[in-house]
């Protein structure tokens, strides 16, 4: 990023996008979305027109344009809109739901899944998109082990091996199964990537190229005019560090239920600032549109609301994903530095005694405002799967919740017993051995997390642990966690759900097991049983059974503290009121951020 | 917290002769603006102008800032070259040194943009409340007041009031920013449900001035949203 930021002046791309014409009339193959039908998810969306443009910010930079090899949601912003899969999630209710496929059907024994693709559809140049396109993403991309492919992990079946991708015709495609795989049909909501644009950068379809290459591919320094995709927008435009912009696919095939071709704003525009009290300042200027909101934000934009014709949404709904910090276990294994260190972090006495130091009642109460809620696993509040729920889809009572109450004396009487003491004099807790224990806790210039950390660097240090917060830039965070540098991170994960979609962070091999890669090799007991249970729970359509076989394994997450878990945020948001259908907004979607499949609803209400 | 003086002088000599354009039977911003002697009534109309005066060139607005006929024309002025001019970004970059400097010195813009660079230490009304029995600045007070009122607007989840406690509040608080906290929220209040006229919200105005200036306030900021609809 610092070369960008070196050629910032010159990187002004700005290109036309290579759009074909659009369709001459709604495709007989359309995706038409409900608007107003009365039991629905859509019964209380309006039907909008075309036109405008959507502002709105985000906090960081995208680190390229390929959806497949993103890690990061500063990417996936982008590349989510540009893209669909075979299935997605609803745009309002958050189930899974046929989108590119117009139907599928299941087998009687559960292990054969035909897609029936939409027909007479195109990309956004203008090329029709067939089952070659699906069989590509799926098995030359997703599947290929020379791509670096966050997705991968989810395809993975119980026993070690994947679906099977066959084109039965040009709009029908199969994939079998070895065994019943439950989450099969959020893993298929792989966005498709076009075969004729990417095929060529696949060394195993072209052996001219290196392997890799098509990691290297659709990067930053891509002309924009070479991206293709088939979802509502395409990015057109891109200034370092000032904004993205991406314009309406003429191919989309998302239509309401009046004919009129989504998206219906023609543009939109990320505005690219530096955290988000900037962002804050922008949306209460009229400079976005829309606005997740923080706790600090209320007394702020409450009484502006009206006169400035805005609307703030304040619910007590708990929100998608995780807020954890993570202690790493591989802390200098790579240097062969920081043996002592390591052991200490690896040992689970140690991991107990920091969360025993996590004051979350504070964080939810100075931090969140009291709009918050505890976490202490990694599957989200919402999903009918959170172990705090005395069932599948059942009344929240944590009634089995594993949880470390803030206790600073007995914090200290697990530091003491692990000769955690200050073995010098000098204030400061020292490793085993007498050696100086220096703990440094990065997050990224969110003000929330920062006030997380804040309180965790005082609780620390009140304990004897030299502690030390600093903030830093969030890819650069990002690449800390996939390095395993550092001593503990804070970040946050996004959520769904469905436990099977976490595979790639719990499992012992996952691409994203941060707080120890090394498990891979040298798994425990408790690594070898949550990998068991993520599977068993995979694979039963018994979602009763499966609730039970992922609560065992959330409640061992909890207990082996690889993820230590904080709080969340219940769900608030501000919207300007032109922007119609942003009334909708709720945890399951947006109109903009990480979750924005709102936003292709959404309409200019002044047109 | 002292009272304004110039306000205290009016009602000690009564001699105050009240001219407004009450009872004008159509809404001319741009007259009223030019016109309205109510320093009040004629900020409302400014306030409402300041999208308009944006439009105008940065050496126009410098000069109806420092020399506008009326309090409104300045306002929106000053309004219009705040934003041309990028200042709230030219703030925010500042160190909190720099911004209690200038907000000590009178600029309120800086003290609501420490305030705001600074809010997360006050997360709860009481912190605020805290707060004013120790600022000394009004420009401070007035700051955190504002953000204290959107504790107090009805609808927040910490700290909500109910109408007859915000006036009350507007009227007698003990400090400024007590009183500036009731008049943001008692304008939010008024602008959701709306329940006085253009021509009403003036009489109030009038009818207050001298003895409530923080409730007039409350009222100029209502007025202002009525006159941009």
């Amino acid at each position: 990023m610092k070369k960008a930021l070196i050629l910032a002046s010159l990187l002004l791309v700005s290109s036309l996008a290579v759009f074909g014409q659009g369709y001459d009339a709604q495709p007989a193959d359309a995706l038409v979305f409900p608007f107003g039908v009365a039991g629905t998810p859509y019964e209380n969306a309006e039907l909008g027109v075309r036109g405008g443009t959507i502002h709105e910010a985000s906090i960081e930079d995208p680190r390229g344009w390929n959806n497949h090899t993103a890690h990061e949601t500063s990417t996936t912003q982008y590349t989510n809109l540009m893209h669909r899969g075979l299935l997605n999630l609803d745009h309002i209710s958050g189930a899974v739901v046929i989108d590119f496929a117009k139907s599928y059907d299941i087998s009687d024994d559960g292990l054969v899944l035909t897609f029936h693709l939409r027909e007479n559809i195109y990309w956004s140049d203008g090329v029709l998109i067939t089952a070659d396109d699906v069989l590509f993403t799926y098995n030359d991309v997703i599947l290929n082990e020379d791509v670096d492919c966050n997705s991968r992990d989810g395809q993975i079946l119980p026993d070690g091996t994947f679906p099977v991708c066959e084109k039965v015709d040009d709009y029908t495609v199969t994939f079998t199964l070895s065994t019943i795989y439950r989450p099969i049909l959020n893993s298929l909501a792989f966005n498709l990537m076009p075969k004729h644009k990417l095929a060529q950068f696949v060394h195993k379809l072209n052996p001219d190229v290196p392997v890799g290459t098509f990691n290297e591919t659709w990067t930053l320094d891509t002309p924009l005019d070479e991206l293709v995709g088939n979802g509502p927008y395409i990015v057109t435009g891109y200034q370092v560090n000032v904004s993205v912009t991406m314009e309406r696919n003429p191919y989309y095939y998302g239509y309401d239920n009046a004919g009129t071709q989504l998206p219906y704003f023609d543009k939109f525009v990320s505005n690219i600032v530096t955290n988000q009290d900037v962002s804050m300042l922008k949306f209460r200027n009229g400079e976005i549109d829309v606005y997740g909101m923080r706790a600090e934000d209320i007394p702020i934009l409450l009484p502006e609301s009206t006169g400035k014709g805005f609307s703030v949404m304040i619910t007590d709904l708990a929100t998608y994903g995780t807020t954890w910090i993570l202690v790493n276990q591989d802390i200098g294994l790579a240097e062969g530095t920081d043996t002592e260190k390591r052991e200490i972090y690896r040992t689970v006495e140690f991991r107990e005694a920091l969360a025993h130091l996590l004051d979350k009642d504070t964080m939810v109460q100075n931090v969140l405002n009291g709009l918050g809620t505890y976490q202490w696993t990694g599957v989200s509040l919402p999903s009918p799967f959170y172990a705090g729920r005395d069932y599948y889809g059942g009344p929240i009572t944590e009634a089995d919740a594993v949880t470390f109450e803030y206790d600073p004396a007995l914090a200290a009487s697990k530091l003491d017993a692990l000769g955690v003491v200050d073995a010098d004099g000098d204030g400061w807790r020292d490793l085993p051995s007498g050696a100086p224990l220096e703990i440094t806790i990065n997050a990224n210039d969110n003000t929330t997390r920062i006030a997380y950390c804040l309180i965790i660097q005082d609780d620390f240090r009140a304990a004897g642990l030299n502690a030390n917060f600093q903030v830093i830039d969030f890819n650069t965070l990002v690449g800390d966690l996939f390095a395993a540098t550092g001593d503990i991170i804070l970040l946050g994960l996004t959520g769904g759900d469905e436990p099977n979609s976490g595979k790639n962070v719990y499992t012992s091999c996952g691409s994203l097991h941060a707080y120890r890669y090394s498990a891979c090799d040298d798994p425990d007991e408790v690594d070898l049983r949550i990998d068991e249970l993520m599977d068993l729970g995979a694979n039963t359509f018994d979602l009763d059974a499966a609730f039970g076989y992922y609560k065992e394994y959330q409640q061992l997450l909890a207990y082996q503290l690889g993820y230590i878990y904080l709080c969340q945020p219940t769900f608030l948001y501000a919207h300007y009121d032109f922007v119609g259908n942003a009334n909708l907004s709720s945890p399951t979607s947006t109109p903009g951020g990480n979750n924005g499949l709102l936003l292709e609803l959404c309409f200019d209400k002044t047109l | 917290m002292k009272r304004n003086g110039l306000r205290a002088l009016g009602l000690t000599t009564c001699a105050v002769v009240l001219v407004s354009l009450i009872g004008f039977a159509a809404v001319d911003l741009n007259d009223i603006v030019a016109n309205e002697l109510i320093p009040e009534i004629s900020k409302a109309a400014g306030l409402a102008l300041v999208a308009d005066y944006t439009l105008k060139t940065v050496e126009e607005l410098e000069t109806l800032e420092a020399t506008g006929r009326t309090d409104g024309i300045r306002l929106a002025a000053n309004r219009a070259l705040f934003s041309l001019n990028a200042r709230e970004m030219e703030l925010y970059a500042m160190e909190n040194d720099a911004l209690v400097a200038l907000a000590v010195a009178g600029d309120q813009d800086a003290a609501n943009m420490w305030f705001f660079k600074n809010r997360a230490s006050y997360k709860r009304p009481e912190l605020v409340e805290e707060y004013l029995l120790t600022v000394e600045a009004d420009t401070l007070a007035i700051a955190a007041g504002k953000v204290l009122g959107g504790f107090y607007v009805p609808g927040s989840p910490l700290g909500a009031k109910t109408e007859d406690e915000l006036v009350e509040l507007a009227k007698n608080g003990e400090s400024l920013g007590l009183r500036v906290a009731a008049a943001t929220a008692l304008t939010a209040f008024w602008n959701t449900g709306q329940p006085l006229t253009i021509d009403q919200t003036r009489k109030e105005i009038l009818s207050v001035v001298l003895v409530y200036p923080e409730l007039a306030l409350a009222y100029q900021g209502y007025l202002a949203y009525l006159f941009s609809l």
